[in-house]
């Protein structure tokens, strides 16, 4: 005797009520994969900007040595090139950036605005930063360092000079001892980040600029690139052990806005992850209860023959369990469906607070996940039909046969 | 002959208070083992109630019960469900099949929910399908059969695990005069067969003249007993 067969018949005798069940199931599912998908690739966007910006691994000046002599601005980490002659010999590593942080003003006619500025190896920093920088009207991608350096600006930095491409601008800031130094800069091209508090201020220049500029060889940062950022632990590790008196991060360390983010978004899915799950809950309790108000002379019958209450519950909870199956199935394949639509119709969000503008919507497909949340699911519908069933089962027989 | 069931003084009352209404006062009778006896009475003379309490379906409000010389008026409720299951078979007016079990299946349950071995089940079941002429029609579901056809599964379910107490509860009420007959022969055959006792509820004089007695019921209380052929 199959039980299946005969829980599958009793799914089909009631066809209306298990398809608006399956329906209510199979959607919220949908939405629950389609939702989490986008919370993973965003968790997973914000981790690779994150990564890229910073680094996966960032050698820092040990803010809690003291420093010996003045302070060249921000550039605190001496002999760095020892470091990345180091590193170089390690096969994980797959590109080292250092990066000169400093301020000042910049000029441009009689139009000026304060900066922020970063000193970098052109070459490298664009192969690794590249994809996020849109950079528009570059004369020269190199940012040399010639008699008259390149400079690129952020476009709103730009825009408030009244400065384009191939003017040029005068540079001040000054140096460790304190005295005024400028130089003039040619307007190599404009970058533009997406970020307006960035793009309103910041600038960059060949690092070498920024040494004869300031005077000194120390840089503010380190950052490394790893051929794997799983490697990163044992990197840090590694250099905590060889280097004194610096101060080695991993990229979450640093990572401020992708955890900001994360706890946000996960405070969102969490809620709408609960809702969802109260919704099939109620929905697979309501049908359960229902089957059971409308079968209740076949309950009878079975307890009129005998029936323990348990094997009575076990029919009921099958039945919910096959419609949580069909219902999760149709849910798999419904997110499936709507999220390579989505990913498709390569559609835009809104720009996020701070932000100027808006980004790729991406929805994660992982079959892993999609199990995973199927299976939470159909333990829930086990458990609403249980609850369902217990409450039910107990069926007077002799009034329920009358 | 060995006396399958004896009941002392029962009674039955449902509700509380000055809603309390008698169903059975002071109904005392015995059954003896293979003894086909009907139950007479008109609507509410408290007929359904007696086969109730006799099939441990119901519990009565007071007297004694005894079945096979056990008292079981204060089974629980779990004790009565295995009694049924293992000792009693019901055929029910309006036949209860279930619904999602073919006709072998329907059959077939008791034995599966006394752990009878799935062969022995086979061998059991296609045979009593074949008594009762139903061999060809074991894979339809019950809305795929005749009220007359579904009546002779619902005897066969209650006869197959071999019980040793049938309640019957207007088994003819739903069908023609020849499935009626047919019905009856069929279980009248299976309990000299099987030695089972039957006790069945009908209004029909051709059900009671088959019977070995007969007792009537008028508001609950027992009106009046005869030997069935004899009599009538």
């Amino acid at each position: 005797m199959s039980f299946f067969l005969i829980a599958v018949r009793n799914i089909l005798r009631n066809r209306t009520r298990a398809i608006s069940t399956i329906l209510i199931i199979a959607v919220g599912l949908a939405a629950l994969l389609i939702g989490s998908g986008f919370m993973l690739s965003t968790y997973d966007s914000l981790q690779e900007i994150a990564k890229r910006v910073e680094g996966h691994v960032i050698v820092l000046k040990d803010e809690s040595v003291p420093a010996q002599g003045g302070v060249d601005q921000q550039l605190t980490l001496p002999n760095w090139q020892a470091i990345q002659d180091e590193l170089w010999d390690d096969d994980r590593v797959l590109r080292i950036l250092p990066r000169a942080r400093f301020e000042g003003l910049i000029r441009h006619g009689h139009n000026s605005a304060a900066f922020f500025g970063t000193g970098v190896d052109p070459k490298e920093e664009f192969r690794v930063y590249g994809p996020f920088l849109k950079t528009t009207a570059v004369l020269d991608p190199w940012l040399s360092d010639q008699d008259m350096p390149d400079v690129v600006l952020g476009t709103q930095l730009a825009e408030t000079l009244s400065a384009t491409a191939g003017d040029e601008l005068t540079l001040h800031t000054l140096r460790s001892d304190g005295q005024s130094t400028e130089v003039m800069v040619r307007l190599a091209g404009l970058f533009h980040t997406g970020t307006p508090e960035l793009d309103d201020h910041t600038l960059m220049v060949n690092l070498s600029t920024v040494s004869r500029l300031l005077g000194s060889e120390k840089i503010s940062q380190l950052s490394i690139y790893l051929e794997h950022y799983e490697d990163a632990a044992a990197i840090k590790q590694l250099l905590q052990a060889k280097l004194e008196g610096v101060l080695v991060q991993t990229w979450d360390q640093r990572a401020e806005l992708y955890d900001k983010v994360k706890a946000q978004y996960d405070r969102i899915f969490g809620v709408m992850g609960i809702i969802i799950l109260v919704v099939v809950f109620l929905a697979i309790s309501n049908t359960i209860a229902l089957a059971m108000y409308q079968r209740r002379d076949e309950i009878a019958t079975l307890g009129a023959l005998g029936t323990p209450s348990t094997r009575v519950y076990a029919n009921f909870i099958l039945e919910a369990c096959l419609i949580g199956v069909v219902a999760t199935s149709l849910g798999m394949l419904i997110a499936y469906a709507t999220a390579n639509a989505i990913n498709l119709a390569s559609l835009m969000m809104p720009a996020p607070p701070g932000r100027s503008e808006g980004y790729p919507i991406y929805i994660y497909i992982s079959w892993p996940h999609y199990l995973v949340t199927s299976v939470v699911l159909i333990a829930i519908v086990a458990f609403a039909s249980f609850i369902a069933t217990y409450n039910n089962a107990k069926v007077n027989i002799a009034k329920a046969l009358s | 002959m060995d006396i399958r069931l004896a009941l002392h003084a029962i009674t039955k009352h449902y509700g509380h208070g000055d809603n309390q209404v008698a169903a059975l006062q002071n109904i005392s009778f015995s059954l003896a083992e293979g003894e086909f006896l009907a139950v007479q009475g008109p609507s509410g003379s408290g007929k359904s109630s007696l086969l109730n309490i006799c099939g441990l379906i119901d519990q009565p409000s007071e007297g004694q019960y005894y079945l096979n010389g056990q008292a079981v008026e204060q089974l629980s409720v779990k004790q009565r469900c295995d009694y049924r299951r293992r000792e009693i078979g019901f055929i029910f007016q309006r036949h209860q099949l279930l619904p999602a079990m073919t006709v072998y299946e329907n059959i077939a349950y008791p034995l599966f929910l006394n752990k009878v071995k799935a062969k022995q089940i086979k061998q059991e079941v296609t045979l009593l399908l074949k008594k009762i002429g139903l061999d060809h029609r074991c894979n339809h579901l019950p809305k795929q059969l005749s009220g007359g056809e579904r009546q002779r599964v619902g005897i066969a379910r209650a006869l197959i695990k071999r019980p040793q107490l049938v309640i019957a509860d207007e088994p003819s009420a739903s069908l023609d005069h020849q499935h009626a007959h047919a019905s009856l022969m069929l279980m009248r055959e299976l309990n000299e067969q099987q030695g089972a006792s039957f006790i069945l509820a009908s209004h029909d004089a051709f059900v009671v003249k088959h019977c070995d007695r007969n007792i009537n019921l008028l508001d609950g209380s027992l009106a009046g007993e005869a030997l069935g052929l004899g009599i009538l």
